[in-house]
């Protein structure tokens, strides 16, 4: 999922999980832990004020892309199948949410079938279907959801309904009577469990309106409600007052309600915290550097940095002129310094030139194909490759995110192009907009700022970033637009690997992250460590941060 | 009872002692505008202070070349400069710039991308300066136009376009010129007969010259009204000139004072608005410097790195101080009224 977009996958079986994060690295200063786990314990009652640096692109379940979003959904929406809420790899086990049990998994892979809890009840006293399952899944392919490629890749018959030929999903059948959901895939696809957990896929009542309803959000089935929504100002997610620890096992009742505020400045957002004016700082923010030192120094009881398996990046478009040829590619590869932007971020960058993160299964352990990403860039090998692409002199627009320290990215990144050659200028935008606009095919945007973090332990999450069928004309995330054969073929294989088998697969994806490098269809610089930062009122430890969305809301609980 | 230089009467113990009496007989308006401005030290010590800012400002790229040897968008992020001897980092890896090195390179210091703020503040001027004058150029010329329009033709003429006036004054300047900003940033303007495009200068000097014209055309309006009435266009019309060359002819010379005065207080007020734009991301864009940019790219690093929002705000502070004093200036030399106010 991107810093603002957060899609939530599937988690592999346990074996794999334990595994894939087990392996993420850490620093000195991080807390890989972060303390506590959901318990019915503890004290509750309150608000917790949580600041967001960007508000979610949209608070529509159905829509919602961004790790704003989510944060606010995965407590509000819940699906057949949710994850746990505990931190690092046991917080990314996918468990039992709507559905009573794990499904049963036939047919060579592609049958998975389940029955729905009985007597569960939407936020607004609406009785739960099996058949609002389909019909959320449909609104979520009309919307169209960012990720709905999960759906119509995979759920045999939702491409036909995506494109209009069929009034319904033929692959999902749900009987009200009895409650089962069996859902047809077209090939086996071994992190489908993940793609069924996604928010997005958070049930709503048949009947909900397929329009954008961000501003009076949909009814839904969680410990959370979503209500009082300021279009990018704030909203509130209160407790479901008919919700126990009892209603679904393993998705505790609230301990307080949460007012989100938008806070686009860093810098004030950071001393909110700091004063104790608000409670929780955004995870996908980053400490103003100037301010770092501070909180280390007088709230360092509340304040640890989290290691994050995340990649950030510059896309480059494929498909279109400078980015479409091989050595225009490989010489911004030889540019960038790594180092640089690390600098930029207050040193919260791991420097990195792979796609898939360190902690995920596939990473590769070699050498970078473009030197050594803690040592300086080969400009004049930069130089000498653009020279020989014919392409010196090319104009290029870089688009980048308005607030800190996205647009310092984009800014040293221009003058990175301009230095090796090209004619670079930047067009920054509102944050909010930003993802949007840039995955909107008719703009064919260059080249810009991106990031993704982890949906599920499993390579394919990062992968599908880089698979044609995944391209789509709106809200695309595929910025790249990549269309390899060599990588769709690999991907048809791999990602039919269950998840508690990916050890087995284990180098294929390091082969093919290396061959990606190769290809430089995307400059990679970055794994991101993020901040856990509360203000005192809150019991830190207690905070579960959650290895996909971040400050668990559902786990804060006043001292 | 004496009369004054532009006509209005004031009573003669004042007339008596005009500090003008030295003033050699047959003096024009102007000339005597200028005596009366050379003897105002404050306006003409501000007015200097302006010039020199515009002066730095415009050697820009030869103190970027031969002094700082950097550009205003280059990046330093990971390069050591020697200061006092030792070898510093522009940025630490903890993403702290350097402050002021006091010598050639970095001699304000480094912003966070490791940008030499010296010659961004040099270049932020230019751009800065520059919108300033081309908005103020717009407010003047098309306030002008329709100020006389509206004054001198009335009825229709003037509802349609006083309403259009209020219309546009209704609205707070900066939100305003914010939501401007921010829906031609991505786009540009495109109207037919010449295209700006997102990044352009032009775009907030458009939009700023657009929202200060109700401040100008209005009391020329005013100025107008009074002056269609009075005898020389009388005269005009009985010798046969037609609505256009009595405008401008007869009307327009005498609106010269008015627009003289308000041209540095427009420059004033333009460069103020624009450095509120950039600062709320509305005006000038990334990587462009400007006051306001770079005041904006300050804020988060204050703790660590003050620098880098004080520079910029003095040379603000400084500008609009002197065009302000030395737009006093001028229009104390100018305005009658503030010559009887002086006198008394």
């Amino acid at each position: 999922m991107q810093w603002t977009i957060k899609r939530i996958g599937a988690i592999a079986l346990t074996g794999a999980v334990t595994v894939a994060l087990g392996a993420c690295g850490s620093s000195s200063k991080s807390d890989d832990n972060g303390g506590g786990s959901a318990t019915s314990g503890g004290k509750s009652g309150g608000t917790a004020t949580v600041l967001m640096g960007t508000a979610p692109d949209y608070l529509d379940p159905q829509r919602a892309y961004t790790t704003q979003g989510a944060e606010a959904h995965w407590i509000s929406y819940l699906g057949l199948y949710t994850y746990a809420h505990k931190n690092g790899v046991e917080g990314g086990k996918v468990i039992p949410a709507l559905a009573e049990d794990f499904p049963k998994v036939t047919n060579g892979g592609k049958t998975y079938t389940m029955t729905l809890r009985k007597g569960l009840k939407y936020s607004d006293g609406t009785a739960v279907k099996a058949s609002d399952f389909p019909f959320t899944i449909e609104r979520a392919i009309k919307a169209p959801w960012g990720g709905k490629s999960f759906f119509t890749g995979y759920i045999k018959g939702a491409q036909a309904f995506d494109s209009g030929k069929a009034k319904s999903i033929s692959g999902i059948k749900a009987d009200d009577a009895t409650g089962e959901i069996t859902i047809d895939l077209v090939k086996p696809y071994g992190a489908f469990l993940n793609v069924i957990a996604f928010p997005s896929a958070g049930f709503v009542p048949t009947g909900t309106k397929m329009g954008n309803l961000s501003n009076n959000p949909p009814p839904g089935v969680g410990p959370y409600i979503l209500k009082d929504v300021v279009p990018n100002r704030s909203f509130k997610v209160v407790r479901n007052p008919d919700w126990t620890d009892q209603t679904v096992p393993g998705v505790p009742k609230g301990k307080m309600d949460i007012s989100v505020k938008i806070a686009s400045n860093t810098q004030t957002e950071a001393e909110q915290v700091l004063n104790n004016a608000a409670d929780v700082f955004d995870w996908g923010d980053q400490l103003p550097p100037s301010l770092a030192s501070q909180v280390t120094a007088k709230a360092g009881d509340r304040f640890a940095k989290q290691n994050t398996v995340s990649t950030y990046y510059f896309f480059l478009n494929t498909q279109t002129k400078p980015f479409n040829n091989l050595k225009a590619r490989q010489a911004v590869n030889y540019a960038v310094d790594r180092r640089a932007i690390a600098r930029l971020n207050g040193g919260n960058f791991k420097p990195t030139c792979w796609f898939l993160p360190e902690g995920l299964i596939g990473h590769p352990m070699g050498e970078c194909p473009y030197g050594d990403p803690n040592a300086a860039p080969d400009m004049a090998k930069a130089r000498q490759l653009l020279k020989e692409s014919g392409l010196a002199g090319s104009t290029v627009t870089v688009w980048g995110q308005n607030r800190s320290p996205r647009k310092e990215f984009t800014n040293y990144y221009t003058d990175v192009l301009n230095q090796m050659g090209f004619k670079a200028k930047t067009k920054i935008i509102a944050d909010a907009q930003y993802f949007p606009t840039i995955g909107n095919l008719k703009l064919q945007p260059q080249t810009g700022f991106a990031d993704w973090n982890q949906d599920f332990p499993n390579p394919s999450d990062f992968y599908l970033l880089m698979d044609k069928n995944t391209t789509q004309a709106t809200n695309n995330q595929n910025f790249s637009q990549v269309n390899d054969p060599h990588i769709q073929s690999e991907l048809a294989e791999l990602n039919a690997v269950p998840a508690d088998k990916l050890d087995t697969v284990a180098d294929r994806w390091q082969k093919l992250d290396e061959y990606l490098a190769q290809k430089a269809y995307i400059v990679s610089y970055g794994q991101q460590q993020n901040p856990k930062f509360f203000s005192d009122k809150l019991n830190f430890d207690a905070a579960v941060f959650h290895p996909l969305y971040g400050n668990d809301w559902s786990t804060l609980e006043p001292k | 009872m004496a009369t004054t230089d532009t006509g209005t009467e004031v009573p003669s113990a004042i007339s008596a002692a005009r500090p003008d009496d030295d003033a050699p007989p047959g003096i024009g308006p102007y000339a005597l505008a200028w005596r009366r401005l050379k003897r105002n030290r404050a306006a003409l010590f501000f007015g200097g202070v302006f010039a020199l800012i515009v002066v730095l400002c415009l050697l820009a790229p030869f103190y970027a070349k031969h002094v700082a040897h950097t550009g205003p968008n280059a990046n330093h992020l990971t390069d050591q400069v020697r200061v006092g001897g030792k070898l510093k980092d522009v940025v630490t890896p903890g993403g702290i710039p350097i402050g002021p090195t006091w010598h050639g390179r970095f001699l304000l210091g480094a912003d966070g991308n490791g940008r030499d703020v010296a010659v961004r503040l040099l270049y932020g001027g230019r751009n800065s300066l520059e919108i300033g004058v081309v908005a103020t150029l717009i407010t003047m010329l098309l306030a002008t136009m329709i100020g006389l329009a509206a004054g001198f033709f009335r009825g229709l003429t003037d509802a349609i376009l006083s309403r259009v006036l209020d219309l546009i004054w209704s609205f707070p300047v900066v939100i305003l010129g914010v939501a401007l900003g921010v829906a031609l940033a991505v786009g540009g303007l495109n109207l037919g007969l010449f295209e700006l495009k997102g990044n352009s200068l032009g775009v907030p000097a458009v939009i700023i010259g657009v929202v200060y014209i109700p401040y100008v055309a209005k009391p020329i309006r005013g100025q107008v009204l009074g002056l269609r009435e009075r005898e020389f266009v009388d005269a005009a019309r009985v010798q046969g000139l037609g609505n256009v060359r009595i405008m401008i002819g007869e009307v327009l010379p005498n609106l010269a004072s008015t627009i003289i005065v308000f041209i540095p207080l427009i420059i004033a007020n333009a460069i103020l608005l624009e450095a509120g734009l950039s600062y709320l991301g509305a005006g000038v864009q990334d990587p462009n410097p400007s006051w306001g940019t770079m005041i904006s790219d300050g804020i988060r690093l204050i703790p660590s790195a003050i620098h880098l929002t004080f520079v910029p705000g003095f040379m603000l502070l400084f500008t609009v101080l002197g065009i302000n004093v030395f737009g006093d200036g001028v229009r104390d030399a100018l305005d009658p009224r503030a010559k009887v106010r002086i006198e008394r």
